[in-house]
């Protein structure tokens, strides 16, 4: 177990923060899905890291820079998360949540065991960005590639602010999740706005599969089922469907994560993140920042 | 076309057909092959040892059928034949197959199921002790490959491994890092907890060697540790409560900086290429430069360097498999050829298809439909009375009563992006 020593608890805390932002990327994008459609797409992350493969082979192939690397891996992702609308959403039945999720579920299995046999499983160096940059303040050292993901989490979160409230589509996506009978009145469709929501997830999870990976410096399937729980986590501590929310709670999950496991060892450490969560499902069963959800 | 021309057609064809069903097991039960079954990880996040150990298995049975086969007891020569099955390393899919193969195949032994855990459950399902008739657990032989955490096999008399031995293997370690780094005092490290195989090697065998041979651990706390394989592993696993991480792990920095903290002179990561890799890349970034960097077994493989190359440099690890004797070279191309890498683990996998071919041969096997119960116990008998093997690294002891091996062994360093054998204690 640690002692208290100051400098280095802050150290800890400060590492679990930054290196939250990925565990909250992961956390916006089964927010988006579920805000818009109130469903939990649970292919997500394995689509996210997916796309982060697919950058990945952008790198091995065609020796691409690790700026096109992150732009491949969001565009892979993307397509995934459209195709994964197309065969787990789409044709369901709206009000079906169970076949939804059970399909997503299987979707996740799926997209796992195609990297898996692509890659047989090995771990593969990810290309990192500002890999060897390290800011020192003091005794205290923050990571400069960590430090890029908090800020592409932050910038995401203004972008899919900014879409969600200050265009059309961001207004199609709310009518629809508000109401979705209404907004098929009013002339949305209701399936294309999905579909567009679903790849927007999709570019953010690609942005976020590629950053983790490039955090920790080499990308495995064996990520994915931890991630997708990690994600899930995030955003119902965060509230379903609140982006602020997912972000605040990524960044609380992976601070404390570290501080448990400072304080009490590995084993103990998820053990006190899911009480953390039964917390939450039982005292605050809507998070920190989500309302209740109301639909007819 | 006329209906006469139909009916030709159809008569035609049920007559193909029936030449078909009734003359093939005609055919298929004069023919008498040595069957053996593999299985292993195939699917799942570990599918690249499963991938390994078939591309060697292929390899081998390729090799003796070029040969001439196997030799049955009558003096037929018949070819050896494998079917690999996928268990995922996951125990109720190895004890599901193993089931299998025991009750609808007329294979006469396995070779599985690649890792630890999944081993140590599957091998609970095997009659304990030969001619227990109180006991009707499984009464088919098992010659394992991969799976290497110390002590398994002696769980059943039907279950033998062909595994280097970690204790001797990091003993001599030990021994060797004493004469090289003199200067070399203390120890940390971490391991993956939630990996039987890392944890236990970590903790029953590593940390108490080290000691054994004068390196102790930073700031103490492992009084119950005696030098002795065991002893006091209880507190290893406490004292490095907060550098150790889980195998699906993707932030080291907290484990990174308690090695840092320490200072010691030797630094220990025992866990799989995945994590290794990733607590690595960690220990770079935060500048930490033991003066020896000791890692597990499992790590010396292909994977490891394929992940991390740059960041494992100079780490040291004991391995039973290094392309330094002909046999091994050629064994590692073969393997290359059919999409695998040979390594510690998967190595062994050549070595088990010969040594069956040998026991086949000594132990006067049938391989008949009607024989096939009591060549099964044939095969084990000879595999429990074999005392050493020829392997691709030299002479491979039996420990017969645990169905243990001695394998030889080799240190090998990440240099340059490859593997460089060190020190030859053979």
């Amino acid at each position: 177990m640690g002692d208290f020593d100051f400098v280095y608890i802050t150290q800890t805390v400060g590492d679990g923060l930054l290196f939250g932002s990925t565990y909250a990327l992961i956390g916006i994008g089964f927010t988006l899905i579920f805000g818009a459609m109130g469903k939990l797409n649970m292919t997500y992350a394995a689509a996210s890291l997916g796309g982060a493969y697919v950058g990945l082979a952008a790198f091995t192939f065609v020796n691409a820079p690790a700026l096109v690397v992150f732009l491949v891996s969001a565009l892979a992702s993307g397509i995934v998360g459209f195709i994964a609308y197309l065969t787990c959403f789409r044709f369901i039945p709206i009000h079906n949540h169970l076949a939804a999720l059970m399909a997503s579920i299987g979707g996740l299995f799926f997209i796992d065991e195609i990297v898996i046999h692509t890659t047989d499983g090995s771990p593969l160096t990810f290309p990192a960005m500002f890999e060897d940059v390290m800011f020192e303040l003091g005794p205290l050292g923050i990571r400069g590639d960590l430090l890029f993901v908090f800020a592409v989490c932050i910038a995401a979160t203004a972008g899919l602010l900014f879409v969600l409230y200050r265009s059309r589509l961001g207004l199609a996506t709310r009518a629809v999740s508000q109401q979705d009978v209404a907004a098929r009145l009013c002339g949305i469709d209701v399936h294309r706005t999905n579909a567009v929501t679903f790849v927007l997830a999709g570019l953010l999870g690609g942005i976020a599969g590629a950053m983790t990976a490039a955090a920790v410096g080499v990308l495995s399937p064996l990520i994915t089922i931890p991630l997708t729980v990690k994600g899930l986590i995030v955003t119902v501590i965060g509230g379903l469907g609140s982006i602020p929310g997912a972000i605040v709670a990524g960044l609380m999950v992976g601070a404390l994560e570290n501080v448990f496991l400072y304080f009490r060892g590995v084993n103990e450490r998820d053990m006190y993140v899911l009480l953390l969560l039964f917390v939450f499902l039982v005292f605050r069963p809507h998070g920190i920042f989500g309302s209740a959800i109301s639909r007819d | 076309m006329s209906k006469t021309s139909i009916s030709i057609i159809t008569l035609a064809g049920v007559a193909a057909a029936t030449l078909i069903a009734f003359g093939q097991p005609a055919f298929a039960a004069s023919e008498r092959t040595v069957k053996i079954a593999g299985w292993g990880a195939k699917s799942g996040p570990l599918r690249s040892f499963g991938v390994n150990s078939e591309a060697v298995l292929t390899a081998a049975v390729k090799s003796i059928n070029d040969a001439g086969g196997v030799k049955l007891g009558d003096g037929t020569m018949v070819p050896m034949e494998f079917t690999y099955y996928d268990s995922a390393c996951n125990a109720d899919q190895a004890i599901s197959v193993a089931r299998k193969v025991e009750s609808q195949t007329d294979a006469l032994i396995g070779i599985g199921p690649t890792c630890s855990g999944a081993a140590a459950a599957m091998y609970g399902i095997f009659q304990k002790t030969v001619d227990d008739a109180s006991d009707t657990g499984l009464q088919f032989p098992i010659l394992t490959d991969t799976a290497i955490r110390p002590g398994l096999a002696k769980k059943s008399q039907w279950t033998f491994r062909n595994v280097p031995n970690e204790i001797t293997m990091y003993d001599e370690l030990f021994s060797w890092l004493r004469t090289q780094y003199p200067d070399a005092k203390t120890i940390y490290g971490g391991t993956e907890t939630d990996q039987a195989h890392s944890k236990l090697t970590f903790a029953i065998v590593i940390v108490p060697l080290a000691k054994k041979h004068g390196f102790e651990w930073v700031g103490g706390g492992i009084e119950g540790v005696t030098g002795k394989v065991r002893d006091g592993y209880e507190n290893v696993l406490e004292v490095s409560k907060s550098s150790n991480w889980l195998m699906a792990d993707t932030n080291f920095s907290v484990q990174a900086r308690a090695f840092k903290k320490s200072g010691a002179d030797m630094m220990i990561v025992s866990s799989h290429p995945f994590t290794t890799c990733g607590m690595l890349k960690e220990m770079k970034r935060q500048r930490i430069n033991p003066k020896v960097l000791v890692g597990l077994t499992s790590s010396s493989s292909a994977e490891t360097l394929k992940g991390c190359a740059d960041a494992a440099e100079g780490m040291y690890i004991p391995t039973g498999f290094a392309p330094i004797t002909d046999a091994a070279a050629a064994v590692a191309s073969a393997a290359q050829a059919n999409g695998g890498f040979a390594d510690l683990h998967s190595a062994a996998a050549w070595e088990n298809a010969h040594i069956i071919k040998q026991v086949v041969e000594s132990m006067g096997v049938m391989a008949k439909p009607d024989t096939l119960q009591a060549d099964r116990r044939k095969v084990r008998d000879g595999l429990e009375a074999l005392v050493s093997v020829n392997g691709l690294m030299g002479e491979i002891g039996r420990v017969q009563d645990e169905g243990e091996s001695v394998k030889p062994f080799v240190f090998v360093q990440a240099e340059g992006g490859s593997w460089e054998v060190v020190h030859d204690p053979r």
